[in-house]
């Protein structure tokens, strides 16, 4: 907790640098500390399609660098971030691609690591299975570990509706996985 | 709902989650197609401020207690119209201060 409130510190001091005098390496301090989750998150909501979600980092990037004024620091910055990722996902989105196009079982296999386990498998059809608003909100609020109320600001949600939202997609993966769980005390007994 | 099947299915989805990627030269291409800073003007501003001050005097100019305050005030005279005048501009002042302090400490 307060390594993340040390991190968001350190971010803010970079905007504020940037915002005296322009600093491009300053900026680059926060490309460099933020890119891995912002691409991460991306790569989480198009299931797997990595340039795509290179491009859609890049964009949000470079809009948090045109836009960057408008930051006035009532959330973290790397929150700020998480919500241009994810408009920029969501106007993307909007635009049929090829993307959409790919039918279930090529998904499946896109998304099937060649070293995984059958429950992260099950889990991963699982989670398809749940509604986009489910999975977006149990990827930012047990994935990539934001606060319901970071989760609520990111997906531009009301804080009920997140909340509603990951436990309904809890009880749903809690339901379609029950035979494991079944399997595991039946073998502990 | 059962709280330690509710830990288990977090703990499976953290699982599942691989983490940070990794930059291998990502950032470094952004960086070179980032965009030249553009530097907000202040002019628009200033305008904004110059006709506001132009439009609230042509309003007030013939008030007759500013005109009465203003003409005390430079002959040096503390009448009444003085008093509310000056009242008036500290009540702004104040105004203009407590916004300001709510606006900073929002940023």
């Amino acid at each position: 907790m307060a390594d993340s409130a040390a991190e968001a510190r350190i971010d803010q001091a970079l905007v504020t640098r940037i915002r005296l005098d322009g600093d491009r390496c300053a900026f680059e301090q926060l490309v460099r500390r933020n890119q891995g989750m912002v691409r991460a998150q991306l790569r989480r909501l198009l299931h797997g399609d990595e340039a795509m979600a290179d491009d859609l980092a890049q964009e949000a990037f470079i809009l948090a660098w045109r836009k960057l004024d408008q930051f006035r620091g009532e959330a973290r910055f790397s929150s700020w971030l998480y919500r241009i990722a994810y408009t920029c996902f969501l106007q993307a989105h909007r635009i049929p691609s090829k993307h959409d196009s790919v039918d279930g079982e090529m998904i499946e296999q896109l998304q099937a690591p060649t070293h995984a386990i059958d429950l992260q498998l099950d889990l991963e059809r699982a989670m398809q299975r749940l509604s986009a608003a489910e999975q977006a909100v149990l990827l930012h609020c047990v994935q990539l570990g934001l606060s319901h109320e970071e989760a609520a600001y990111v997906l531009a949600m009301p804080l009920g509706t997140v909340k509603t939202h990951a436990a309904r997609g809890k009880a749903k993966l809690k339901t379609w996985l029950a035979d494991w769980r079944d399997a595991r005390t039946e073998k502990a007994s | 709902m059962n709280e330690s099947h509710d830990d288990t299915i977090e703990a499976l989805l953290r699982q599942q989650f691989e983490g940070p990627v990794a930059d291998d030269g990502f950032s470094e291409r952004l960086m070179q197609q980032l965009p030249p800073r553009r530097c907000r003007t202040a002019w628009p501003m200033w305008l904004g401020v110059l006709i506001g001050v132009a439009a609230c005097w042509i309003c007030l100019a013939n008030v007759p207690l500013l005109d009465a305050g203003w003409r005390d005030w430079l002959a040096g005279e503390l009448s009444m119209p003085v008093i509310s005048m000056w009242l008036t501009m500290a009540f702004m002042s104040l105004l203009a201060l407590g916004w300001g302090l709510a606006d900073s400490r929002d940023r």
